[in-house]
């Protein structure tokens, strides 16, 4: 894996360790404040016998439903921080190698959700997106897809090109190391949609 | 005419090989030369020289190969799978008629490393 993946590889790791014991800390906080101040009580239904209520009050209680709240709140920041957001070295890796390709000053626009687009000449582009870690517990894999063509033979071009078709689109999923030779290929195979 | 098709052929696979990594390019040769038997998973790992579990190999690699119709992957029971490669494939049929036809001694290693079990 190149240098500057891995880095971004322990980057993301050392984060998350940060992250994770920062939403311990954060948690604790959370119970604190929402037990300290009296517990307001929902209040219970009346088919539940007497001795019940006095322990449903501290689980049914509107505390609870604070504390659960700012957990949801919680996850939900982490989730959105991961799904958003790139390393920096990873980003400069893409950066550069889709610039290597496609020359200094193409268009590539960078957008929230670690997704990438090409602008090409003639108005098509390219989607590159990437996961920082794949099912198989590989690292920095790419999709790449293509903007969307009608041609009679797309899925023979596609095939020649090691990709495939969804939906008009030529698509595939690729790993870091790929991510030159294959955005090559599949430039090739969109300048060959739009000559025959 | 036919030779320019086989030459052009020849090309877009080379190209299509040298664009892959070494893993993927590892399994297509590997299976182009012991077509027409499949192989498990973990055959797999074993002839590829693939360190990791075959169970990520899996999940990671072979599902994207499958993905771009390159491999074929039948599920035979929960755990075992049978991976073969795609003949109908327009470069991989090309790959598998040139290691029919000039690979034998390379089959043979690949076949005797699958026998030792």
């Amino acid at each position: 894996m190149d240098q500057l993946l891995t880095k971004a590889g322990a980057l993301y790791k050392d984060r998350e360790k940060i992250a994770f014991s920062a939403m311990l800390i954060a948690g604790s906080v959370a119970f604190y404040f929402s037990y300290a101040p009296g517990i307001i009580a929902l209040s219970p239904p009346d088919w539940i016998s007497g001795g019940w209520i006095q322990g449903f009050e501290v689980v049914a209680s509107y505390n609870t439903v604070g504390f659960f709240l700012a957990l949801v709140l919680m996850a939900f920041a982490y989730g959105f921080w991961s799904w958003a957001f790139l390393p920096e070295p990873a980003t400069i890796y893409t950066m550069g190698v889709l610039r290597g390709i496609l020359g200094r000053d193409a268009i590539i626009r960078q957008a929230i959700g670690k997704r990438f687009r090409i602008l090409l000449d003639g108005g098509s582009h390219i989607d590159v997106s990437c996961r920082i870690k794949g099912p198989g517990g590989e690292w920095f894999l790419y999709r790449l897809t293509s903007s969307r063509y009608m041609h009679n033979n797309l899925e023979g071009i596609a095939f020649r090109h090691g990709m495939s078709v969804r939906d008009g689109r030529f698509t595939s999923q690729i790993s870091s190391d790929e991510l030159h030779s294959r955005t090559l290929l599949l430039a090739k195979a969109m300048m060959l949609v739009n000559t025959t | 005419m036919e030779e320019e098709d086989t030459l052009r052929s020849v090309y877009e696979l080379l190209q299509l090989m040298s664009s892959l990594n070494e893993t993927r390019r590892a399994i297509l040769l590997a299976l182009g030369h012991i077509y027409p038997r499949s192989v498990s998973g973990v055959q797999l790992s074993r002839l590829i020289g693939y360190s990791g579990k075959s169970r990520s190999l899996y999940r990671g690699v072979l599902a994207h190969l499958q993905e771009d119709k390159m491999i074929l992957i039948d599920q035979l029971t929960p755990k075992l799978y049978s991976i073969r490669i795609n003949n109908e494939h327009p470069l991989l049929g090309v790959l598998v008629t040139m290691c029919r036809a000039y690979g034998k001694e390379a089959k043979n290693i690949y076949m005797k490393a699958l026998e030792e079990e």
